[in-house]
């Protein structure tokens, strides 16, 4: 740990998600991150740096994105920069402001992720056409969900998992969403809802599939002096790590997300935690899919390959079981405004270790948690450990 | 339940615009090789690298383990497995398609990757992972170099 800072998190905040709302994208990270500065009990002008995360260019619509967004997320004369790594955004935007501070360059700084997908019109479907490869993939009329189809196919099939344990993800995370005030897809849904869902890509169903969605979060990270002057309550980000697979998705083999075996790793190693599942008490792993939660939780070494569905159908990944999995209601309940989505498992993470999450809080005093995402054409992980 | 209804976009006031921009891609030095191949002779090409021993399908101008030029071209046959399936039934608008379109990742013996492509002349009760196809290509005076100058893949035995 030679040179770096530790840092912390002192403040966070996040906006309603919805299929659309009236605030652009400038408004929402205004208000994602005026809330995060209003929780840290800090002005914009204490902050010394801004860390933006937003996806494409084509769900806004505006071409130079980090830029227009610039003023809403408090980057008005101070050092900015927009990181993008498609749908692991969300989590690389904290991580990119954690160097600001570990390299002792900033004592703090303003993390704001924002998506407004409802700009797309007539569906933010049409930007995911062109995320293929031009020569070899976009001529047979690739559409994202179709290769989603395929991972999900290969996993049930390595691992003989069915379709009812899989679903049995998208009921526990919507119910979870009933108790959160941000969610947009909160529900009360049974398995038999799931598997009668219309079948878009088979084995992808709609009810297997989250929402897209306008939305916006924000945190606030600072060193340790300043966090200690701040806050009693600072959360401390003690593991880092991402990596990119193949960019050729096809190079892999798809039942196992090795690039997040590779993330987890590092921020393992340098958290200094041997044994994940034990030491691990609350975690938020990307679920745009149902099956997407247990494939991260295989290869964030939660637990064994092929185990995931095991865990979910006993219960322990509930929120008062012994390894509460998104317990915010994930992206099936909350939403999925891309990078906010990613950012919004960060939030939660530092809400249940600070035993601020409300009627979602897990019980037993949670000390350590994680938060996942993952994205690029299936390749990228992104993963952050905190502590309190 | 109580899951949300698409809001409709005109209940919020809005201003309607576009980002109206075409594109040319080139194919590419290995991707011109790979689909002239195809177009040409009918056959499907990988790049080698002998450092590694790897043959990549489709082809690439280096090697992204080690970063080697490559140079080797493998001819490595029309016949692939199943590696994952899926039967699209609706399209990007979620409009339910005239007939289900079945997508695979097909992968080649000795090859790292595979070609994503659909499947014809079979139904999709009867495909399985693990089962052999084999590229079906447009007649040569149809071929222009692209990737649909394989029609489909069918079973093959
Ligand atoms: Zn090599």
């Amino acid at each position: 740990m030679f040179g770096k800072k530790r840092v912390a998190i002192v403040g966070a905040g996040l906006t309603l998600f919805r299929r659309r709302l009236k605030e652009t994208g400038k408004e929402l990270s205004y208000e994602a991150a005026k809330m995060a500065l209003d929780a840290a009990g800090m002005e914009l002008r204490d902050m010394k740096s801004v860390v933006m995360g937003t996806a494409p260019d084509a769900f806004d619509g505006v071409h130079m994105k980090g830029e227009y967004l610039a003023d809403g997320a408090g980057a008005y004369h101070k050092p900015y920069t927009r990181v993008f790594v498609g749908g692991g955004t969300g989590v690389f935007t904290p991580l990119a402001g954690w160097w600001h501070v570990a390299s002792g360059q900033f004592d703090t700084c303003l993390v704001v992720a924002e998506e407004k997908m409802s700009s797309c019109y007539p569906h933010p479907q049409y930007a995911f056409t062109t995320i293929f490869d031009p020569i070899l993939e976009r001529p047979l009329g690739m559409n994202l969900i179709w290769i989603f189809a395929l991972e999900m196919h290969r996993y049930m099939h390595k691992h003989n998992i069915k379709k009812e344990q899989i679903a049995l993800v998208s009921v526990k995370n919507k119910r979870n969403a009933l108790d959160h005030p941000c969610a947009q897809l909160a529900a009360n849904i049974t398995v038999e809802d799931v598997l009668s869902s219309e079948i878009m890509a088979w084995p992808v169903q709609r009810l297997d599939v989250s929402p897209t969605s306008d939305g916006a979060a924000a945190l606030v990270l600072a060193s340790e002096d300043v966090a200690k002057e701040v806050t009693d309550n600072p959360v401390w980000i003690d593991g880092v790590g991402w990596c990119i697979d193949s960019t050729l998705w096809t190079n892999r083999d798809l039942y196992y997300p090795d690039y997040v075996e590779c993330a987890a790793r590092m921020a393992y190693k340098m958290a200094g935690i041997k044994n994940p599942p034990k030491e691990i008490d609350v975690a938020e792993p990307y679920d745009p899919f149902d099956y997407k939660e247990l494939h991260h939780m295989e290869g964030l070494l939660l637990c064994k390959k092929g185990e995931a569905p095991k865990l979910t159908a006993e219960g322990v990944t509930q929120r008062d079981g012994d390894l509460p999995i998104n317990p915010s209601g994930g992206l099936l309940g909350v939403g999925n405004p891309i990078a906010a989505a990613g950012l919004m498992k960060v939030c939660e993470i530092f809400w249940q270790l600070r035993g601020e999450a409300g009627k979602r809080q897990i019980p037993g005093d949670p000390r350590t948690g994680l938060a996942q995402a993952w994205g690029d054409l299936m390749q990228y992980g992104s993963v952050i450990v905190l502590r309190r | 339940m109580s899951l949300e209804k698409i809001t409709n976009p005109l209940h919020v006031r809005h201003w309607l615009g576009d980002m109206e921009a075409d594109y040319i891609y080139t194919l590419g030095v290995a991707g011109e090789h790979f689909l002239e191949e195809i177009k040409e002779n009918g056959r499907i090409m990988g790049a080698k690298c002998p450092r590694c021993n790897i043959t990549y399908v489709p082809p690439k101008m280096y090697c992204e383990k080690c970063f080697a030029k490559l140079e080797k071209w493998v001819d490595i046959g029309k016949k692939g497995v199943v590696h994952t399936f899926t039967v699209a039934t609706i399209d990007v608008d979620g409009k339910k398609l005239e007939k289900p379109v079945i997508y695979a990742l097909i992968k080649f013996e000795g090859a790292c990757g595979g070609l994503i492509h659909k499947i014809g002349e079979t139904k999709p009760e009867k495909i399985k992972i693990g089962m052999k196809v084999e590229a079906v290509f447009k007649p040569s005076f149809e071929r222009k170099a692209s990737i649909n100058d394989i029609a489909y893949f069918k079973p093959a035995e």
